[in-house]
């Protein structure tokens, strides 16, 4: 991941083959795109959890999918990588490979890499590559994702590289070894075909370009649309200061210490027209599966960095201004083989792409952006019986959250998560003719965004019952019910992640935020909510008039406008929509906040605790005015946690506060 | 009784107006300046502006673009929602996506009906189309009451899986109407009763936003036609490529939401056809954009993934039209890794191009065309001047300094890179889909089409350009030939083992009579009604489906399966004929004919061309070297060209709407139809 390569100043090629090629290559990969979105199997394929890219023959990406998935962005030149390494001078037409490893650069077993060489005659000069998330492949739990798992073996077959098809002859037997290790052969199956179908539809499309300008031309352009982003990123950073910059953002808990925040760390180092990221800090790896390879790692510094740069393409060129250091293996950041990594979407990535966010923020503070909800599924697998062969059946959910707050505008309400914008949500009524769930809601929870100058933005709710199923069990892989969703320059916090069981009922169980195989009885309810995002700039100078339309819309409740932003609001006509602020009360509630709210945070956690057991306090009184965390089914205060969450509060908020007026 | 059929096309700047006289098969053309504050006004403008009495007419389509700017701008009338109790936000949530992917302060635009309009009742239905829990009745009266309070004018009723079950929707709506009299209702289950909530919901509500609007436009719109002595029905042209009569959009109105757009493809298609190819691109090119549709066999290409903005898809059947930003006023400019760009920024209207004199100074498509010399410089019949030395020194200054080339050379890599731009967009809806170009025609029309089409052929390996007689108001032709036309569908998913003929014949039969009732009360004649059936289908597993046609009698399936793995081949390369088949939904095409106009026609003799107007040096790119030179190359009035004339390239072919540039290595002639003709001609790269 180091290079030292000077970029070329100048294309060899004329500038409009130079240009007619580069969006030729976007072209050929989207082409990939739209066909395995049109043939997939998997619903979590078909909910967008795919990639495309377009890999020179020294396996360095030329051109990724304009519509990716942020996850694998910075990962699939190492899957051609692994390939190169594995089968030098065993690599033919007509060939195409297999590889889901996440210790040779991949993400997590459910991802998995068809990638088809490319040749011009009998020479090597690409390879095409379809990366999409198969919905099983073994392991403990359906789905594979397994909180618990320690090590691999707990969570899915690993697929070193493989051969799938031999100089055109598809290797029915390996295939079959394949599938039959998951619990879902037949889409598996069909989601093999489809992915070494998509790669083929790239490569006529090399193949049309190198009959019309030349093989040289085309090799020449892989290059020089490497080169081409190089130049592009390098004379961006050289147009911003030299300097350090060090962060930490948190995963909630290693179950084998109960409590206290994993630190993960990130310095950057800006010298000319190169950065540099440093993660070798960060925790050792926790006792669950939130744990990262190093190529997810890296992926997470790729798009948390690319999203300050959004205009410009993505392959190995924005790769080579950009050099990162992890550590050695054993840590959260960098866990080699045979640790767990399923769940590090929701864990290390998202924390990566977080602290880099903040960093970036600073740096340039018209893009600044406070924290976003966390990445979550929950799944439910079990026997369906409501037909006489009770076949298998995974309810499989993610949902949409709020994104943070930013400089000048509210964050977005209800947007898809950090991991990839453009992964869509399932319907309900899909998901209801397919498994025993019903859903029983699907909403924007009132208060859910952080406060802040500008709020951040709403998340949902979605919960439901399972009606008539055998044997089903719930797992559930998010993070941040401890580490709450954060602020930035004087904002607040969002709301706490969590499922609940029966809620509201005598059987109300608090589960948290990472759990797997509980038991779950039909009739029994659940429900979640995603969180908001962190509030960006101080909630009390949120003008009373942006409140009270969000009062309106029941984005924030009459309650919270006078708790959160010391906006008193009174109802006139409910029915009409009519409310109005209460100038005077607001004003002396706004002083009465600012001259008491930093001392808020030194009040014994122990007694706010207490307060929240009683039911005086509510969960959103602990994180936003007192910066308290408790296990928030049963009122246990978690001591170090607190006080880490308080210097965090105080280094991202109070330091931004104004003294009283 | 008269025989004229006047079709009027609705634009951003202009209102076409395309007139044909059945008798003599004469057509007459105008524009007038659309009038957004009434856009009915132009309308009847236009029709006056090129001398039609209604009374004369027979037949009166519209193609408009009133719904399409009423959603862009919200402009709506006061509008709620009622869904079912915890599903407010559905249409907010949406499927969660953005559609830039990286800009995290670019956003999805806001739905179209507040939270603070969404409200919910008790009730729900399964997946099986059972009641789970009752409406409540006195929740739903209490709500109509609060609604009426509120000053509501249209309502959309959106409840959980009202596609297998409508009852409940039916009840309210019978509730809201008892209670909230002359408010328009939209129910979901009547507007698009498909699975998928934030689909159907978004589509219905999308329905009832633009219902009072769009339903008040065409009454009045009618109203003002019968006035001035018109006595048949006016038809309105649909997303879809038919047209409905103003019944049916009072109904249905979110299905002119993309009627503008739709009358370009349907004139490409058309035109194509009618002069032999069954297969044609259309590249409607404009001051701003261009919109790439293609026709295979004589049909558009229809999707059911249609928006107006990014999150909120309007799911009825549309015409797929790609829309992208490369038209005569893109700009072309250097970025800063120093590669040459061309859009998606456009000069606009205001300051325009840079020749325009009117303030650019950025050098766009047609600076460079006017550079080149493919442009002249006296435009719409000498109602507006270009200024060459302005055209000039924007390439020069934008393009050909940084990049040290001859600015002619900097004006030919301008054009270049837009042409790679389009090329691009065409392989997306072709190469992309499983068409090979080779077999198409390219349709050139749209102001600037006909400038860059024969280039464009080239870049894409497509035999032959077709330029309408009337380039700038081709859209217009297109609202004059599209029958009146209906899509109904019916969710109907079982696997290929567990379908049942019987029923599956039942509920054709059941959409057959709806669409037969619709259409005998829009005044089509039994034997002009057309009624076609479709099944989507997909291999079992996947996630979308394709779309085939269905025949009658007891080998109508096993047909049907085979036409699906015959399609899945050609559009995707593979089909896998042993793997199990799932039917996805049941759907009808119910058309009804309208009587075809008989276009000019006039078969092509040998005449000697007319003498050229003017030679001038226009610069093409030099084979093998890629720099331009220039070459003299005769300019002709396209009114003085006759069917069977042509000749090799080059030439300029000049008329009051377009300009046409046939460039060296091709032949051109006109058609029987008066259509311009250019083949290529094959030339090594």
């Amino acid at each position: 991941m180091t290079t030292t390569i000077e970029p070329k100043q100048k294309t060899v090629l004329d500038p409009v083959t130079f240009e007619v090629l580069k969006n030729s290559f976007t072209t050929s990969v989207d082409l990939m795109s739209e066909q395995i979105l049109r043939t997939c199997h998997s619903f979590v394929i078909y909910a967008r959890d795919f990639s495309c890219a377009l890999v020179d023959a020294k396996g360095n990406t030329v051109m990724q999918g304009s519509q990716d998935v942020a996850v694998h962005v910075g990962t699939l030149h190492f899957g051609a990588q692994a390939i190169l390494k594995r089968f030098e001078g065993d690599i033919h037409p007509g060939d195409i490979f297999g590889v889901n490893d996440p210790y040779s650069g991949g993400t997590h077993f459910n991802d998995v890499r068809i990638v088809r060489p490319i040749f011009s005659e009998d020479e090597l000069i690409a390879f095409a590559m379809s990366m999409g998330h198969w919905s099983d492949v073994g392991g403990t739990v359906p789905g594979s994702f397994d909180v618990n798992a320690k090590e691999h073996f707990g969570e899915g077959f690993r697929m070193v590289p493989v051969k799938l098809w031999d100089r055109g002859v598809f290797r029915q037997d390996v295939a079959e070894l394949i599938v039959a290790n998951t619990r879902a052969a037949e889409a598996n199956l069909g989601d093999m075909h489809a992915q070494a179908e998509a790669t083929g539809v790239c490569e006529r499309d090399i193949h049309r370009l190198v009959d019309k300008y030349g093989k040289d031309t085309i090799v020449t352009a892989f290059e020089e649309v490497q080169d081409y982003v190089e130049r592009l990123t390098r004379k961006r950073i050289s147009e911003l200061p030299d300097g350090e910059w060090e962060t930490s953002d948190y995963i909630d808990f290693d179950p084998a210490f109960g409590e206290g925040l994993i630190p993960v760390n990130v310095r950057m180092t800006i010298t000319g027209d190169q950065i540099h990221y440093d993660l070798s800090k960060s925790a050792p790896a926790v006792s669950s599966f939130l744990n990262s390879g190093f190529g997810a790692s890296f992926s997470g510094v790729v798009a948390g960095t690319k999203t300050f740069f959004p205009d410009i393409p993505l392959n190995s060129g924005f790769y080579r201004a950009i050099t990162c250091d992890l550590g050695p293996e054993g840590t959260v950041v960098n866990a080699g083989w045979p640790i767990a990594v399923t769940g590090f979407c929701s864990g290390p990535y998202e924390k990566i792409m977080s602290a880099i966010f903040e960093l970036w923020s600073g740096i340039m503070p018209e893009r600044a952006i406070a924290c976003s909800f966390n990445l979550e599924y929950l799944l439910i697998g079990g026997r369906d019986a409501r037909t006489e062969n009770k076949p298998y059946f995974m309810w499989y959910d993610w949902m949409v959250g709020g994104w943070g707050g930013r400089n000048g505008k509210d964050g977005a309400n209800c947007t898809s998560p950090l991991f990839g914008v453009g992964l869509a949500v399932q319907p309900f009524e899909g998901q209801e003719r397919l498994t025993p769930v019903i859903t029983s809601k699907h909403e924007i929870v009132t208060d859910s965004g952080g406060p802040g100058r500008y709020r951040g933005g709403c998340g949902v709710e979605k919960g439901g019952m399972l009606t008539n199923s055998e044997r089903s069990v719930m797992s559930y892989c998010c993070d941040r019910s401890r580490n709450v969703a954060w602020g930035i320059a004087g904002g607040l916090p969002s709301t706490p992640h969590g499922v609940w069981m029966n809620k509201g009922l005598p059987a109300e169980k608090y589960l948290g935020a990472v759990f797997s195989n509980v038991p779950i009885q039909n009739g029994d309810t659940f429900t979640r909510p995603s969180a908001g995002g962190g509030g960006y700039g101080d909630p009390l100078l949120r003008p009373a008039a942006e409140v009270l339309e969000d009062v309106i819309d029941a984005y924030v409740s009459i309650t919270r406008a006078a708790i959160d932003y010391g906006v008193v609001v009174t109802e006139i006509d409910a029915d009409l929509d009519e409310y109005e602020v209460d100038e005077e009360a607001t004003k002396s509630m706004r002083a009465s906040i600012a001259a008491k709210r930093t001392s808020w945070l030194s009040e014994d956690a122990q007694e706010i605790a207490e307060r929240y057991r009683s039911g005086e306090l509510s969960d959103l009184d602990l994180i936003r005015q007192y910066g308290v965390i408790v296990d928030w089914g049963t009122g246990e205060l978690f001591p170090k946690t607190t006080g880490q969450f308080r210097e965090l509060l105080r280094k991202r908020s109070v330091e931004y506060w104004k003294a009283p007026a | 009784m008269g025989s004229l059929r006047v079709a009027v096309d609705t634009g951003g700047t202009f209102t076409d107006v395309f007139v044909l006289d059945d008798e003599t098969g004469e057509s007459r053309v105008g524009k007038v300046p659309s009038t957004p504050d009434d856009p009915g006004r132009a309308v009847l403008e236009a029709a006056k502006a090129v001398g039609v009495d209604l009374k004369d007419v027979v037949l009166f389509s519209h193609g408009t673009t009133v719904a399409t700017n009423a959603l862009i701008t919200r402009n709506f009338p006061p509008a709620a929602m009622v869904t079912t109790k915890g599903f407010r936000d559905v249409i907010e949530i949406r499927d969660g996506t953005k559609n830039d992917l990286w800009d995290a302060y670019k956003d999805v635009a806001g739905p179209y009906i507040k939270r603070r309009d969404r409200y919910d009742v008790t009730e729900r239905i399964d997946f099986e189309g059972n009641e789970l829990e009752a409406l409540d009745e006195n929740e739903a009266r209490v709500l109509a009451g609060r609604l009426r309070k509120k000053g509501v004018k249209t309502v959309a009723v959106c409840f959980a899986n009202s596609y297998a079950n409508g009852a409940h929707e039916k009840r309210m709506k019978e509730i809201l109407t008892e209670e909230l009299p002359g408010v328009r209702i939209s129910t979901s289950s009547e507007v698009l009763p498909e699975i998928f909530e934030h689909d159907r919901f978004n589509t219905t509500v999308a329905n009832a936003v633009l219902a009072p609007l769009v339903g008040d436009y065409v009454a009045k719109l009618s109203t003002n036609l019968e006035l001035g002595g018109y006595k048949g029905d006016l038809l309105l042209l649909h997303s879809g490529g038919g047209s409905m009569t103003p019944r049916m959009v009072q109904k249905y109105a979110a299905r002119i939401a993309a009627s503008g757009i739709a009358a370009g493809a349907i004139a490409c298609r058309h035109l194509a056809t009618a002069a032999g190819f069954p297969n044609a691109i259309g590249l409607d090119m404009g001051g701003t954009s261009t919109d790439i549709t293609l026709v295979y066999g004589g049909e558009v290409r229809i999707t059911k993934e249609w928006s107006v903005e990014y999150g909120y898809p309007i799911c009825f059947p549309s015409i797929e039209v790609m829309t992208i930003g490369a038209g005569g006023g893109s700009l072309a400019w250097i970025d800063p890794a120093g590669s040459l760009r061309n859009g998606p920024q456009s000069a606009g209207a205001t300051p325009g191009p840079a020749c325009y004199g009117t303030g650019g100074v950025n050098p766009t498509n047609t600076d460079a065309n006017v550079v080149l010399n493919r442009l002249g410089t006296s435009l719409v019949g000498g109602a507006m001047t270009l200024s060459p030395d302005l055209a000039r020194s924007a390439i020069e200054q934008g393009v050909a300094q940084p990049f040290n080339m001859s600015v002619e050379d900097a004006a030919l890599a301008v054009v270049k890179v837009a042409n790679a731009n389009m090329a691009d967009a065409v392989r997306l809806v072709s190469i992309r889909r499983g068409y090979d170009p080779r077999e198409f025609v390219l349709v050139a029309f749209g102001g600037a089409g006909a400038l860059h089409g024969a280039a464009l052929a080239r870049e894409l390996s497509i035999p032959t350009v077709l330029v309408p007689p009337n380039p700038g108001v081709t859209s217009a032709l297109g609202c004059l030939l599209v029958d009146i036309r209906h899509d109904l569908s019916v969710m109907y998913q079982k696997s290929l083992g567990a379908a049942d003929p019987a029923e599956m014949e039942g509920l054709y039969q059941t959409m057959e009579a709806e669409a037969s009732a619709h259409l005998k009360l829009e005044g089509v004649a039994p034997d002009q009604v057309l009624l076609e059936r479709t099944a989507a289908m997909r291999y079992l597993g996947q996630w979308r489906s394709l779309t085939v046609a269905v025949g009658a009698g007891s080998e109508a399936l096993g047909e049907a399966v085979a036409r699906f793995h015959r399609e899945h081949a050609r559009e995707f390369s593979y089909s896998r004929e042993d793997a199990p088949i799932e039917i996805y939904q049941l759907g009808l095409r119910a058309i009804g004919l309208t009587p075809k106009p008989k276009l000019a026609k006039q078969d092509p003799v040998a005449a000697e061309l007319p003498v050229p107007k003017s030679v001038r040096e226009v610069w093409f790119e030099a084979e093998g070297i890629g720099s331009a030179v220039p070459i003299a190359t005769p300019v002709y009035e396209r009114a003085e060209l006759l069917p069977g004339m042509g000749a090799r390239g080059p030439a300029v072919i000049d008329q009051l709407d377009a300009t046409t540039v046939v460039p060296p290595h091709t032949s051109w002639k006109i058609d029987a139809n008066w259509n311009i003709l250019i083949q290529i001609e094959e030339v090594s790269a």
